[in-house]
């Protein structure tokens, strides 16, 4: 019997919801934690350069402890471990905070990078000019640092989407889990694999496309730059 | 654009293989009395039959970590059926599985036979045969003693710890729908994923088959008195393995003819 036969299809076209409510899930959760990481990746990165000793140890703690363990140790801290010591959150926020933070300690790291791409000179004639540090960041590093980070920044979207997936583990309704649950209970797992496979797919290659092209175009106009100096 | 083409065309090529690896073997004799259809001779030639069991349903299907032994009743019929087929009951090789692997299992060929508490459903019988119910169970509730959970009604409004094999889901919407309660449900891969939501009070009550629920009791969990929706568990194989599937199905006539079955199961104190 082919696992991809007619009928099988048939019968997940007749569920499309389940697959839809999925998706829904999988992009209000992606888009939220994508939002959070970016805060956390603009403030860790800031720390991590900036001139205070404590800031940059913070930071260098964030981004160690949430790098160096897995995604699926966190979740399962939070979901698991966490109503053991009276704190019950529920399962999309568990997938928000989760992916948020592991995201933005990689985030983080893109803005560290971004901010210390931008020449030193840049820094010291903002402050020279009056601005105060945070000011000087505000008005001066971070729009050109902004161009920049873009690419790597996608790229951390991307996978975050991908990751967004591991909710399936812990019930959370996304992509990934309505597949998993429909097609444990039909049987007819070869459709609603290959169909949650193309969505995800359809999701992110685009996203990486565009990352590549800004990628490509930031570093024509650098080396124009460097080619007018 | 190019590269565009490039990436669809591999993955036209990779589904075509995936696809291609279900191909069936028809046989061609179904064999007279005496000499084995060629299906099940096939498997007495190889000397081994592989069958998907589960590891971690004490009574049914358990993996003894420290002997590295399996052990419970599907395993003795596993058992019994490689006797039947090899003529020595040790020939086997036990596959462990889940809700989520053993339907691929056997589509892939990696296993003959499924005996791992495998609930016989409508849909279910499109993708692989099954025998008929050599056991069935119901399904039970287990919840924190101190939830103030006492009955099945007080679960109005709770959350319930299903596994991701939607029987139990199905079967307690319908219940609910008919006493006029409501009820949220949480699936689970895993049945410790669910006693760990459970023990977490992620979930009210744990819910799967109740023969399965036993090997989760502990101090501080109870059951509730009800028990719904029979669940028939049956011995699965892949959907062009027919001639497999009538021997294994023959053979269990005649083991509850005989009783030899109800035998099996007592020793495990089911009945």
């Amino acid at each position: 019997m082919d696992r991809f036969a007619a009928f099988k299809w048939q019968a997940l076209f007749t569920d499309w919801r389940i697959f839809v409510d999925g998706l829904g899930r999988t992009a209000s959760t992606a888009g939220l934690a994508l939002l959070l990481s970016l805060g956390l990746g603009v403030l860790f990165g800031m720390l991590a350069t900036s001139p205070y000793r404590s800031g940059r140890s913070v930071s260098r703690l964030y981004v160690s402890l949430i790098q160096n363990t897995p995604l699926v140790t966190q979740i399962f801290f939070l979901y698991y471990a966490l109503p053991h010591l009276d704190v019950v959150l529920p399962t999309p926020v568990v997938g928000i905070l989760g992916l948020g933070f592991y995201h933005g300690a990689y985030m983080a790291e893109v803005f560290r990078a971004g901010i210390q791409a931008i020449h030193r000179g840049q820094l010291e004639a903002g402050l020279s000019q009056g601005f105060t540090y945070a000011q000087t960041m505000r008005y001066v590093i971070l729009p050109q640092a902004a161009e920049i980070v873009l690419p790597p920044m996608t790229n951390q979207a991307v996978a975050l989407i991908k990751n967004s997936s591991i909710l399936a583990m812990i019930s959370g309704g996304d992509l990934m889990f309505q597949a998993d649950s429909w097609s444990a209970s039909t049987g007819y797992y070869g459709p609603a694999y290959l169909t949650v496979w193309l969505i995800y797919f359809s999701l992110c290659f685009p996203l990486a496309r565009l990352a590549k092209h800004w990628e490509e175009k930031s570093a024509r106009s650098r080396s124009g730059e460097v080619k007018a100096a | 654009m190019k590269r565009v083409l490039g990436l669809m065309l591999s993955a036209a090529f990779l589904l075509s293989v995936l696809a291609g690896c279900g191909g069936a073997s028809k046989s061609s004799d179904s064999g007279s009395s005496g000499t084995l259809p060629a299906q099940v001779q096939k498997i007495k030639d190889r000397g081994v039959l592989k069958v998907g069991v589960k590891v971690d349903v004490p009574k049914f299907g358990y993996k003894d970590a420290a002997k590295n032994t399996h052990e419970g009743v599907e395993i003795d019929l596993a058992k019994r059926i490689a006797k039947e087929i090899i003529g020595d009951e040790s020939k086997i090789e036990l596959v462990g599985v889940n809700a989520k692997t053993r339907g691929p299992a056997l589509d892939n060929g990696e296993i003959d036979l499924v005996i791992a508490t495998f609930t016989i459903t409508e849909e279910r019988k499109k993708s692989w045969n099954f025998s008929d119910p050599y056991f069935v169970d119901n399904v039970g509730f287990l919840v924190k003693k101190d939830s103030g959970i006492k009955s099945w009604k007080d679960l109005n409004g709770k959350k319930i710890g299903v596994a991701q094999s939607a029987s139990t889901k199905k079967a307690l919407t319908e219940q609910a729908t008919k006493d006029g309660i409501k009820v949220e449900f949480m699936e689970f891969a895993t049945y410790p994923e669910i006693k760990a939501a459970l023990d977490a009070g992620r979930i009210d009550s744990f819910s799967v088959d109740q023969s399965i629920l036993w090997g989760y009791k502990d101090d501080t969990n109870e059951f509730l008195p009800e028990k719904f929706a029979p669940q028939e568990y049956g011995v699965a194989s892949k959907k062009d393995n027919t001639e497999l599937a009538k021997f294994v199905n023959d053979l269990l006539a005649e083991m509850k003819k005989s009783g030899e079955l109800d035998k099996m199961f007592e020793k495990w104190g089911l009945k």
